[in-house]
C-alpha cells in the first residue's frame, strides 16, 4: 500500500477556467460582477433598477444564469444592454467553465461591465469562482434578519451586500442592524446597501459604488 | 446540492495524484471540509459514489475531516469553534466575534496500490 499526501484545492479545475475567464477580462478590460443570493432575494429587480443608471454612463453587459426558462433574460434585454442566458438544466451553480461558453456569444470588446447573476441559490454558487473582480451579495429583508450566519459564506469574500426589499421590512420584522452585525462577524469590510429596487432607495448609491469600482479600475478590488 | 461538483473534483483531482504518483489503485481519498461550505455528509457519500464510477478511484473509500468555523471574541478576545451554529462567544455571550477558517475544501491525501504491484 502507497500513501501519498497532497494538499490541493479541490475546486483547482475550477479556478484554472475563472482564471483564464479574469485574464481575458483584464485584457479587454472589462470589470466583472457576480451577483449572488437566493431564489426570489430579487438579484434581477436589483438589476432591472441599476443597470439604466448604469448604462447611461458605462457600457453594461449581462450574464443570466438560470436552472430553467429565458424569462430574466427577457427581463434584463427589454432595457436594451446585451444579456445571454446561462441554463444549467436544473444545475444548482454557475461554474467557471459554463461562463466561459456564455463569454463566448458576447462581445466584450463592447462592454465596461458585465454582470453576472448567478443562480439562486444561497449555499452553492458561493463555492465557485466565476474569474469575477467583485462578489456582491443580494439579502432580502423578506429571508429574515438571521440569514447570514445561516448562509455564511455568501457573505463571507464579497465586496458587498444589499439588502433589499427595505420596504417591506416594517412588515416582516426584520431587524437591519442584527443582519448588519451578523454581516460583519463574517465580512468587517463589504459595503452594505439597503436598497428597495420598488421605491428606489439604495438604487443610485449602489449604481455609484459599482461605477466607481469600475473607473477605478480593477486594480483597486482586493480579493478579485 | 453542490455535493455532486465536489465529489467529482475530489475524484479528478485524485485520479491526478494517482497518475503522477503511477498508483492502479486508489483505496482511499482523505480531504478536509470546512462546515461554512455547508457539505452534506451523506450526500456528499452518496455522490462520490456516481463519481468514482469507472475510474482508478473505482473501489476508492472517502475519509472526511471536518473543520469547524473558528470565531474570535471581539471582547475577551477568545478564539472558539462555532458548533450547532451557534456564534455567541461561551465565555461573555458576545455576538461581536470575526470568524476565521471552516471554508477549507481540501483533497489532502490518497491512499492506494502502487502499479508495479499489479499481477
Amino acid at each position: 500500500m502507497m500513501k501519498i499526501e497532497t494538499l490541493r484545492n479541490v475546486f483547482e479545475k475550477n479556478d484554472q477556467a475563472a482564471d483564464q475567464n479574469r485574464a481575458e477580462f483584464n485584457r479587454l478590460d472589462v470589470t466583472c460582477v457576480n451577483l449572488l443570493g437566493g431564489a426570489g432575494a430579487g438579484k434581477t429587480a436589483t438589476l432591472e433598477a441599476i443597470v439604466p443608471q448604469l448604462s447611461k454612463r458605462i457600457r453594461v453587459g449581462v450574464l443570466e444564469g438560470d436552472l430553467a426558462t429565458t424569462r430574466d433574460a427577457e427581463r434584463i434585454a427589454a432595457l436594451d444592454v446585451p444579456v445571454v442566458q446561462l441554463l444549467t438544466d436544473g444545475g444548482c451553480h454557475l461554474n467557471a467553465t459554463l461562463v466561459q461558453h456564455g463569454i463566448a456569444s458576447l462581445a466584450l470588446t463592447d462592454l465596461d461591465l458585465l454582470v453576472i447573476e448567478n443562480v439562486g441559490n444561497p449555499i452553492c454558487p458561493a463555492n465557485f469562482d466565476l474569474g469575477e473582480h467583485l462578489r456582491i451579495s443580494v439579502l432580502s429583508v423578506t429571508e429574515g434578519d438571521d440569514k447570514p450566519q445561516k448562509y455564511p459564506l455568501l457573505f463571507k469574500n464579497v465586496d458587498a451586500v444589499l439588502i433589499t426589499k427595505c420596504d417591506l421590512a416594517p412588515y416582516v420584522n426584520f431587524d437591519i442592524e442584527r443582519a448588519k452585525g451578523e454581516i460583519r462577524t463574517l465580512n468587517p469590510t463589504a459595503a452594505i446597501f439597503e436598497t428597495s429596487a420598488k421605491t428606489g432607495v439604495g438604487v443610485h448609491e449602489t449604481a455609484a459604488w459599482i461605477q466607481s469600482v469600475v473607473r477605478r479600475g480593477r486594480g483597486a478590488v482586493t480579493g478579485a | 446540492m453542490h455535493e455532486f461538483a465536489v465529489a467529482k473534483a475530489l475524484v479528478d483531482a485524485a485520479i491526478d495524484v494517482a497518475r503522477d504518483a503511477k498508483m492502479c489503485r486508489v483505496t482511499r481519498l482523505r480531504c478536509r471540509i470546512g462546515d461554512m461550505r455547508q457539505v452534506d455528509s451523506w450526500l456528499l457519500e452518496e455522490a462520490f459514489v456516481l463519481a468514482r464510477e469507472g475510474t482508478v478511484c473505482e473501489v476508492a473509500e472517502l475519509s472526511v475531516e471536518r473543520r469547524h468555523m473558528r470565531l474570535e471574541c471581539e471582547q475577551c478576545g477568545i478564539v472558539f469553534d462555532v458548533r450547532d451554529w451557534d456564534w455567541r462567544c461561551p465565555d461573555c455571550g458576545s455576538t461581536g466575534c470575526n470568524a476565521h477558517g471552516g471554508d477549507e475544501l481540501e483533497l489532502t491525501g490518497i491512499d492506494g496500490d502502487p502499479a508495479d504491484d499489479e499481477d
